[in-house]
């Protein structure tokens, strides 16, 4: 329990430095450039027609992810964490890969689902294979997205065709990931207990 | 659109809500508290990534890169679908389009794999949207690095298939 106190004890005035932070106002200056060239570039029309699309966008994905990260917030208070990275740790061999792959395979729903729930899964110890092997799972062999974009558009065979082809891909992903020297920051999630006994 | 996805989340925070709620103790204020802190960091993000990403669709033209996929087989097909692929920006219906265009002018089989492959694990626009606000920047260039060899592999794997 006391991480969790730890993060209850978070300041508004440094949540607020966090939330405004550098990033942020790459985002801003992003959006606010290509928004400009649209305008100038395109026409106004078509600047007009984006920004009411994003509307549409926005009120149908903001509510997603507040319960996303209401969600992610219960299972981080809920999850005895101790157990959840001994059991990861138990897993870092090929099976947890292709647990997570198959784990992505079957999230139905699109990015705004997915990726809440790798930053869930993020939260709970999982190592970078297991994640990147997640995600992969997901964005190739989604189910729903097979059966929603692939069998329309490429028809039944070629899409079977894709999707054996595809099954050991976020397994090589996620093994990669694993292999690759650079390090991860500290986690924004659950500050894991490293070290102490 | 993504229904089942937002049910699981919607009903999977209620749950645990009560869950947190039956525990008498504070789990229910603290999980609250994460999640509120959490969202007031991300949010502000995402909505400009957002907003960014739809112009940056818009500006992008994508007959221009359509233009480069054309009937080559072979290796070259590969690596012309593939790269196709990692830089095609926008959703499923773009892409898929693209895909079914690609494969009526006469694409060959491996090339359509790596250009959808290409596009699946890559997808700019979605790592722009909600990968880099909600898991940061490195994360998003390890997990690029670790998809990189992910649409030629696939290609070859493709192409030893077909051709045997």
């Amino acid at each position: 329990m006391k991480d969790a106190r730890q993060a209850d004890q978070s300041h508004w005035p440094d949540l607020i430095k966090e939330s405004f932070g550098k990033s942020f106002w790459i985002f801003v200056g992003v959006a606010a450039g290509t928004a400009t060239l649209c305008y100038i570039v395109l026409d106004p029309d078509t600047f007009a027609s984006v920004i009411a699309r994003d509307r549409v966008l926005l009120t149908g994905l903001l509510p997603r992810v507040a319960a996303a990260q209401i969600l992610a917030g219960f299972v981080w208070v809920l999850l005895p964490r101790d157990r959840m990275s001994a059991f990861m740790q138990r897993n870092r061999g090929k099976r947890g890969l292709i647990f997570a792959a198959a784990a992505g395979a079957i999230t139905p729903g699109g990015p705004a689902s997915a990726f809440p729930f790798l930053l869930i899964l993020a939260g709970t110890g999982a190592d970078r294979g297991i994640l990147v092997s997640y995600i992969s799972g997901w964005a190739l062999l989604g189910i729903q997205r097979i059966i929603v974009w692939d069998i329309p558009f490429m028809g039944l065979e070629f899409s079977m065709f894709r999707l054996l082809i595809s099954i050991p891909l976020p397994i090589i992903a996620g093994m990669l990931a694993r292999r690759l020297a650079f390090m991860l920051p500290p986690e924004s999630g659950p500050p894991a207990n490293d070290g102490n006994p | 659109m993504n229904s089942a996805g937002a049910i699981i989340l919607y009903s999977g925070a209620v749950v645990l809500g009560g869950v947190a709620l039956a525990r008498r103790d504070d789990s229910f204020r603290l999980g609250l508290a994460r999640a509120v802190q959490q969202a007031v960091i991300i949010l502000p993000r995402m909505i400009f990534a957002l907003i960014a990403a739809s112009f940056i669709v818009t500006l992008i033209p994508t007959e221009i890169i359509v233009a480069y996929l054309g009937p080559e087989a072979g290796i070259k097909g590969i690596l012309i679908g593939s790269l196709t692929g990692l830089i095609v920006p926008s959703g499923g219906a773009v892409a898929f389009a693209i895909a079914a265009t690609f494969a009526f002018e006469g694409a060959s089989a491996p090339a359509l794999v790596s250009f959808l492959t290409g596009w699946s694990v890559f997808a700019a626009h979605r790592v722009f949207i909600f990968e880099l606000p909600l898991l940061g920047a490195r994360f998003v260039l390890l997990r690029m690095l670790s998809v990189i060899p992910l649409p030629f592999i696939a290609g070859a794997i493709a192409m030893l298939v077909s051709s045997s």
